[in-house]
């Protein structure tokens, strides 16, 4: 600890802090364009100069370390002075273009210009007039305004890793931009325009659109993934403008992904629903709520009357906490019946089954700062920055600024491959036997047997790869694993999962501070909805309902009893199939998203007596409804959602409902008070003060903004408010989980679950894409100008050969059925594998597929859809 | 890999970059070194190269673009097989340097910077070449031709015209 004087004032601070922090710990906060907290400074903008009042000298703030005895004057007069030129310098080529600017009015320059009054500059030099750089559709950069402080090429390399712009030329003729004067080509994460201190980088989208200080601001949650994002929406009358961020903000420390930040023109879509249908003669005609309720109901309770188990309820992950424990208790007592799932169970159940049993909790043992601190990452079966940016982020940065190992066990290369050590290649279905292998190698003191290395050779994974990954892992101290979609969806996810679990075990990664398993969640509140019992396995708290005391819990504390046989997808559609059930309410999800042969599954639905959707947007079931409600989507309502981090964030209104639309949970309390039934809920504040009464432990939290200074120079305050924990507790898990590993042996899975690679031809699979989120994003106009149309992703050998170009048409055809494809080529995948984005799989896509469809026997978990086809150039 | 973009075909073999890559030791801090011994080598930086030492060197494209166009002796597109350095410093400039470039502009249609149309010439005033003495000079690849006058190099340019499209030789430097 060294003692410093900052402008008469001492304090105390860690020897090696800057001038800058230490002034801020004084109470005198410093301004700044070039800083950053999450960067490495730079000392390029010359604005925080500070006096030595010893030497006289002035010396920049971010970045002098203190020393012991330094007296610091921040403001005296020479400061002043120091500042003001060097704002003049800044100014010496910076248009006075404020009013027709999008940044006026939020502009750091134009700020501190006012706060020091240097308005103009003194020296006498030309104004750059250069023509912007509109080539991308996204960004407008503006080279005359830029004052080359660097920030959005550091963010840029150092937080996003991504390496899109640099500066180019040399001396008054720097710009910034991407190389060799191309459109720019990124993930569009926009972060560069939200550290921006000047309008050198604009946002095309809105473009002259805005004046900043008309906007109202709501800080909010995002609910695209399962990172947590917190985020601000601008709104102007209403009407969302644009989202931004703020240094430091939320678990992002104010990074968003390109869903987050481009993706909101869906709930303003024209084509929106906006009033209640129901069905007419074949048709669906508009309605109003007030008939349509009753009508609803009565058929509901018709349909109860003839007995338990007649109704069954689909949740899409994304609802709020709040609308899942309530949809869920409607289901489980209103409606009497235990068929109840959710899109959780596809993004998650395969893992949170063995998790919640072994550690009785689903909050995960690690966070985005233990995977930055570890020494080995393995990222299993999984695309982070794609299915969870921000898990992106961390993993680059581990690798980045720690020198982390990382090994990514994929079937194909994705955007961290290139910071990974080592890519081992395992094929969809191998996970199980892949983790077998490694947890058996390791248990044995790290040798591959004949037998392992076989088996890693079968499933396309080089043993030479899974020898060094067990070397690294043995010798590391902080061991993160990171799980995917493909993990978790993959047939044998069950197994897998269940399997890693023991690994860590085994290892002791389980009772290990910074160890532990970190599952990537591509919904924004998998595990909220799987916490409030919204899948037929678990009532809320996570309590097996096939355990009759705790079915006694909550049959005392709701006053009825509780059915137990029920069933999750499939068995909702076999049950639909026999008749047995009559109704289906689904909230907001689609299961034709992911149940292919549509045909089947409109034949299966067409049974039904009654089908009810709540939705925002018309799809393949709202077209089959017999009542379409419209539901109002996270910016016009409020609620809470667990991050995959565990954090239980808030979402905030920013906007008023969209037509006649409501949220879910005021559909369902109306729905079940034409019922007549008991649910003890005036209103919306009462479910979320019940679910904070029953569970403390999910009362909001957020990490801790310890960044005290945001990018505009504006504070932001670190919380005083103590949170609860937001990761699993570790003692409580380490009690547990030997309890489990006695009773849970290792199940074998059939190793011929993997597919064979083809002799000829390709292995189709469907991923998803850092541009899209679901299928809700294909209605947003922003982000369909990003990625517009579904490209099949195929291996850039394989293109150049045939020499065909990006947008070259494909006929790809499989057992089922042919369709006619754009191609993408793309580097990193073997030669027998194509993907296409899930987002984009329609019924032509999915009748590739067939009807052949793999559930996991033990989870009733669809697994994600491979299939073996061919592909031909269309001329 | 054929480069087209500028009306010449260059074939860019792939192998050949890493090798000048690997020559220097893959290492990130030879970077400069590798560009110019690029450069010598196809008389410009092209792009698929500068990707590709990228790649070789583990910098990010922006980087390797940063770095191309931070120094001036690094040339993006494709240049005449003469280089006309017409020094324009004012030693030259009072001994009438300015009537030597006037006179390459007239005589093969070229701007400061621009190559003729066959590839043959580019045209490049620069300041000082620190020959005072011989003013006004030019340099033309690396060799110096002294005390011209307008004539002499309408003479020089013949000269390069016949060994351009004839043998590799290159006139006698003038003494």
């Amino acid at each position: 600890m060294v003692k410093v004087t900052i402008n008469g004032k001492e304090v105390e601070v860690e020897s090696g802090t800057t001038i800058l922090h230490a002034a801020e710990k004084a109470g005198f906060p410093i301004p700044t364009f070039c800083y950053n907290p999450r960067m490495d400074p730079a000392g390029s903008c010359r604005i925080c100069a500070v006096e030595l009042e010893d030497s006289k000298r002035t010396v920049m703030g971010c970045i002098t370390a203190v020393s012991d005895g330094m007296k610091v004057l921040t403001e005296s007069a020479k400061v002043h002075d120091a500042r003001k030129t060097n704002l003049e310098l800044l100014l010496l080529h910076h248009p006075m273009d404020c009013p027709v600017c999008d940044c006026g009015g939020e502009c750091p320059l134009q700020n501190m210009s006012f706060s020091y009054g240097a308005s103009d500059s003194r020296f006498e030099s030309h104004r750059n007039d250069e023509p912007e750089d509109m080539k991308s559709d996204v960004l407008v950069f503006n080279s005359n305004r830029c004052i080359l402080c660097g920030k959005c090429v550091r963010i840029c390399d150092e937080i996003q890793d991504v390496h899109a712009i640099g500066f180019i030329n040399r001396g008054f003729d720097t710009i910034i931009g991407p190389p060799l004067g191309k459109k720019l080509d990124c993930e569009f994460c926009g972060d560069c325009l939200e550290v921006c201190p000047t309008g050198a980088i604009t946002d095309r989208f809105v473009r002259y659109q805005f004046r900043p200080w008309q906007m109202e601001k709501t800080e909010t949650t995002c609910t695209a993934c399962g990172s947590g994002c917190r985020m601000l929406v601008d709104t102007e009358s209403e009407a969302i403008v644009r989202i931004s961020s703020k240094e430091g903000l939320g678990p992002n420390e104010g990074s968003i992904c390109v869903v987050g930040r481009f993706g909101f023109n869906y709930v303003q879509n024209k084509e929106r629903l906006d009033k209640v249908y129901f069905k007419k003669a074949q048709r669906l005609v508009p309605g109003k709520w007030p008939e349509i309720m009753p009508k609803i109901a009565d058929r509901l309770k018709g349909i109860v009357a003839g007995g338990s188990g007649r109704v069954a309820g689909l949740l899409s992950s994304r609802v709020p906490l709040e609308d899942a424990f309530l949809f869920q208790r409607f289901i489980r007592q209103t409606l009497r019946s235990n068929f109840i799932d959710s899109g959780a169970r596809r993004g998650l159940m395969n893992m949170a089954l063995p998790l919640a049993q072994a550690t009785g909790t689903l909050r995960p043992l690690v966070d985005h700062k233990d995977i930055e601190a570890a020494n080995v990452i393995v990222v299993l079966g999984g695309d982070p920055a794609a299915e969870s940016n921000i898990t992106g982020l961390a993993i680059k940065k581990a690798v980045r600024k720690n020198k982390a190992d990382l090994y990514l066990v994929h079937g194909h290369d994705v955007s961290i491959s290139t910071r990974s050590k080592e890519v081992i290649r395992a094929l969809p279905g191998a996970e199980a036997d892949f983790v077998r292998i490694l947890r058996k190698a390791l248990a044995s003191g790290g040798t591959l047997d004949i037998a392992a290395k076989d088996g890693l050779v079968r499933m396309g994974a080089s043993p030479e790869g899974v020898e060094r990954l067990i070397s690294d892992l043995k010798a590391a101290k902080r061991v993160v694993f990171v799980t995917g979609r493909r993990f978790h969806d993959s047939e044998t996810g069950l197994e897998a999962s269940e399997e890693l679990v023991r690994l860590l075990v085994d290892q002791g990664w389980i009772s290990s501070e910074g160890c532990g398993l970190f599952p990537l969640t591509e919904l924004g509140n998998d595990m909220g909805v799987l916490m409030m019992g919204g899948t037929s396995e678990w009532l809320p708290g996570l309590l097996d309902v096939s355990n009759a005391e705790n079915r006694k819990v909550w049959e005392t504390h709701w006053g009825t009893s509780l059915e137990v046989s029920g069933g999750g997808i499939r068995e909702i559609l076999s049950g639909i199939e026999s008749g047995k059930i009559k109704a289906l309410i689904t909230l907001g999800e689609n299961p034709f998203e992911y149940i292919p042969d549509a045909g089947h599954l409109r034949e299966t639905l067409s049974k039904l007596e009654l089908l009810v959707v709540i939705d925002h947007r018309q799809s393949e079931i709202a077209d089959i409804a017999h009542f379409l409600l419209p539901s109002a989507t996270a910016f016009e309502r409020g609620g809470h959602v667990v991050s995959a981090e565990g954090f239980v964030q808030p979402i905030v209104p920013s906007m008023a409902y969209w037509g006649e639309s409501l949220p879910e949970a005021e559909i369902i309390l109306q729905l079940s008070r034409q019922m007549g039934s008991s649910l003890p809920f005036e209103d919306f504040s009462a479910i979320t003060a019940e679910i904070f009464r029953i569970f403390p432990d999910l009362s909001p939290s957020t990490r801790n903004a310890s960044h005290f200074q945001g990018g505009t120079g504006e504070i932001v305050l670190a919380l005083t408010k103590a949170q609860p924990p937001h990761k699993a507790h570790r003692e409580s898990v380490v009690a547990r989980v030997g309890e489990w590993m006695k009773s849970s042996p290792s199940a074998s899975t059939d190793p011929a679950a993997i597919l064979p690679i083809p002799e000829e031809g390709f292995v189709l699979q469907l991923s998803k894409s850092i541009n899209h989120s679901g299928t809700f994003t294909i209605h947003d106009a922003s982000l369909m100008t990003i990625e517009g149309e579904g490209l099949l992703r195929v291996p850039r050998q394989w293109a150049r050969k045939r020499k065909l170009k990006k947008g070259s048409c494909v006929r790809v055809r499989s057992a089922h059925g042919d369709v006619s494809l754009p191609i993408d080529p793309v580097a990193g995948l073997s030669d027998r594998e194509v993907h296409f984005p899930v987002h984009f799989a329609d019924e032509r896509i999915q009748a590739l597929f067939g009807k052949g469809f793999s559930w996991n026997s033990r989870s009733g978990v669809p697994s994600s859809q491979s299939i073996t086809v061919t592909l031909e150039p269309v001329l | 890999m054929a480069n087209t973009e500028h009306g010449v075909s260059i074939e860019i073999n792939e192998e050949e970059i890493d090798q000048i890559c690997e020559e220097f030791g893959n290492r990130e801090g030879a970077v400069v070194q590798i560009l110019q011994t690029i450069q010598e080598k196809y008389g410009y930086v092209p792009a698929e190269v500068l990707e590709r030492v990228g790649e070789d060197l583990g910098i990010p494209h922006s980087k390797m673009f940063g770095v191309l166009t931070f120094y001036s002796q690094f040339y993006q597109e494709p240049r005449g097989k003469f280089i006309l350095k017409v020094c324009v410093g004012t030693a030259c400039h009072v001994r009438g340097a300015g009537l030597l470039v006037d006179k390459i502009k007239e005589n093969l249609h070229i701007e400061a910077g621009e190559n003729t149309e066959d590839m043959l010439f580019t045209l490049e005033p620069v300041a000082c070449l620190g020959s005072c003495a011989l003013a006004p000079m030019a340099m033309v690849n690396g060799n110096t031709y002294g005390k011209l006058s307008a004539d002499k190099m309408v003479e020089l340019i013949n000269q390069f015209q016949e060994e351009g499209s004839g043998s590799d030789e290159e006139p006698v430097p003038a003494s």
